[in-house]
């Protein structure tokens, strides 16, 4: 047998220990969206771990409860508003900020972090008593707009990191073969983004379909979005219907994910 | 035209009408001069280049005619008109970078083809044209590749062929060897400045490296703190340099501290160096133009010691301390005498052609 000598047994012992890391840190990412998912298949009438049988009743109920089926179309319609206004708005601003050059171009940069800093209660109330004041109620174009404001820094950050990286001779050798600052934007510039668009887009439209703290202040009462109801039913009962509900959740971000490593490629999405 | 090798006069012909006229140019940033009143002409179908070291303002100067940059004075001339107010892709200026700044997510095909996309050409006749310019550039076959999958040389190629497709007026080059490695480098030199002769094209060429000016220019124009030091004939600018900046940059030298009176410098060796200068002067003396061998036991002339010697492929080249404590780089063809002659060993020295040496006034 070989022998191990000390410094070799040092590195073994210390590969050993970073994979038992990162196993854990998996386990504690993945496991809770496990148990969630394996509850909902569950047979009994109350949430318990582990299950005892197996049935799609749960599922077969989220899907005949028109109110929960309206929940998820509202908080679907919010995750596609929250990424339209998040790339209409973030793109120009990372735009700006990376390429602008005017006095302030770097406050811009972090002053779009701040509300993503800010708890999201405090934002929810803020933005419902402006609203307030503006005579705007609580509504899915509230809830939609206040999330946008949330998450902006996000694809602001994304897109910026991808600009930095971009070199700018580029855009100049786009402008001496003819090409005008449109066209360069058109066919140089957005397609080399696209990656951090839709990295971007992945995190906001996540965001929108899932936040709760900014939208308990600002959804509509009729638009009633999935996590409010969510909420609702966990403070009323604990059927495992609240699983099944979590790992349609679940899906929706899975499916998101899905899509873009489907068309661009998840490791594209660093770049 | 590509294909059309059009005639073009010899470098430096007056009777020619100045293609690229620069009067005057000023560039600031923040406070600190970049260009100062830099002038100089750029005649049809000559290879010109701006030689200089780093900060000197060569790289201003070229994107003030691409037009990357406003001069904050003076005037940039192309055919007799103004360029100053033309925007950036409106000038007839092909740019080839350093980084050769390829589309990435573009085929080769597409990137040659961009500047004829973007002016409205029709897709037939730029499908021609950009077959044509890749011909050029031997790179036929290779339409479909990224820019990724190809060679460092390739990735010039097709940038170059991307701005030849236009049929620009000026051609500027912007170190565009530098990402290359030192074999290749050569090959390329050579090939573009043949292509360039070739389509007859008026070519700005910067860099900081003398050897690739000598091997690439028609003329050279020498830069310094924003102005042009010399602009000559690579031959001219080597043998006959206008300033001891001059002489340090271009190709070694020495420089050899001495006293002029009634019109000459006369050298240790006793030969005497012409000059209209009087006084403390500094002559510049080639490494090539000084002669080495073993000094017997004779003391008499001009002696020194090797402090240092090496092998450059047929060349010797010797460093020799003199008596006066000041060092003399010495390069001379190899052979049986000279491979004799150590580290240590007493020299004596000799000048092989005073006419090639010149006088600077001292600083």
């Amino acid at each position: 047998m070989k022998r191990i000598d000390g410094a070799d047994l040092i590195d073994r012992l210390g590969i050993g220990f970073i994979i038992a890391l990162a196993v854990l840190a998996l386990a504690l990412l993945l496991l809770p969206a496990v148990i969630v998912v394996v509850m909902s298949f569950d047979t009994r009438g109350y949430i318990s771990f582990p299950p005892v049988g197996f049935t799609l009743d749960w599922y077969v109920k989220v899907f005949n409860q028109p109110v929960l089926v309206d929940a998820m179309w509202t908080s679907i319609k919010v995750g596609l508003y929250v990424t339209a206004l998040c790339i209409a708005l973030g793109v120009p601003t990372a735009l700006a900020c990376a390429r602008g050059d005017f006095r302030g171009a770097t406050a811009l940069s972090v002053f779009v972090l701040v509300p993503h800093m800010v708890p999201g209660i405090v934002l929810g109330v803020a933005v419902l008593f402006s609203g307030a004041l503006l005579g705007i109620g609580p509504s899915i174009w509230l809830q939609s707009v206040s999330l946008s404001v949330y998450v902006m820094a996000v694809m602001v950050r994304t897109v910026m990191a991808r600009l930095q990286r971009l070199d700018p001779l580029l855009e100049q050798a786009s402008a001496n073969l003819g090409a005008s600052r449109w066209q360069t934007f058109r066919i140089i510039t957005l397609p080399l983004l696209l990656p951090a668009i839709l990295a971007g887009a992945v995190f906001t439209f996540i965001e929108g379909v899932d936040n709760l703290s900014v939208t308990i202040f600002t959804h509509g009462y009729r638009d009633r979005p999935l996590p409010i109801e969510l909420l609702a039913i966990v403070q009323n009962s604990n059927s495992p219907l609240v699983a099944a509900v979590s790992s349609v959740q679940i899906m929706l971000a899975v499916l998101a994910l899905l899509a873009i490593s489907l068309t661009i490629g998840l490791d594209r999405v660093n770049e | 035209m590509i294909t059309a090798a059009a005639p073009f006069p010899a470098a430096g012909t007056a009777e020619a009408a100045p293609v690229v006229a620069i009067r005057d140019a000023v560039k600031r940033f923040a406070g600190l001069t970049v260009l100062d009143r830099c002038s100089l002409v750029a005649q049809e179908g000559e290879i010109l280049t701006l030689l200089g070291s780093s900060g000197c303002g060569k790289t201003t100067l070229l994107r003030c005619i691409a037009g990357f940059l406003t001069p904050d004075g003076g005037e940039i001339l192309i055919d007799g008109k103004d360029t100053i107010p033309v925007p950036v892709n409106r000038r007839s200026v092909g740019v080839v970078f350093q980084s050769y700044a390829l589309f990435p997510h573009l085929t080769v095909a597409t990137n040659v083809g961009y500047g004829l996309r973007m002016r409205g050409v029709p897709a037939t006749e730029i499908g021609r044209r950009v077959a044509q310019a890749l011909q050029t550039v031997s790179l036929t076959g290779f339409e479909e590749r990224y820019p990724a999958q190809l060679s460092g040389g390739q990735q010039q190629r097709v940038a170059i062929a991307r701005v030849l497709v236009l049929e620009p007026r000026v051609l500027l080059l912007d170190e565009p060897f530098n990402a290359l490695d030192a074999k290749l480098r050569g090959t390329m030199q050579m090939e573009m400045r043949q292509l360039i002769k070739r389509l007859g094209i008026t070519a700005i060429f910067v860099t900081h490296d003398q050897e690739e000016a000598l091997t690439m220019s028609d003329r050279i124009a020498v830069m310094r703190a924003g102005r042009i030091e010399q602009l000559d004939t690579p031959e001219a600018v080597f043998d006959r340099p206008a300033s001891a900046y001059v002489a340090d940059f271009v190709g070694a030298s020495n420089f050899w501290n001495g006293l002029a009176s009634q019109g000459r410098v006369v050298l240790p060796d006793g030969q005497g160096v012409p000059t209209a200068l009087d006084g403390e002067v500094r002559v510049m003396l080639r490494p090539h133009n000084v002669l080495i061998e073993p000094a017997g036991a004779d003391q008499a002339g001009w002696r020194g010691n090797v402090r240092f010697r090496r092998h450059v492929g047929a060349l010797m080249e010797y460093e020799v301390e003199l008596s006066d404590g000041a060092s003399l780089r010495v390069v001379a063809l190899r052979d049986e005498t000279l491979a004799r002659i150590d580290v240590g060993d007493r020299v004596a020295l000799g000048l092989r052609d005073p006419a090639a040496c010149i006088a600077f006034p001292r600083a």
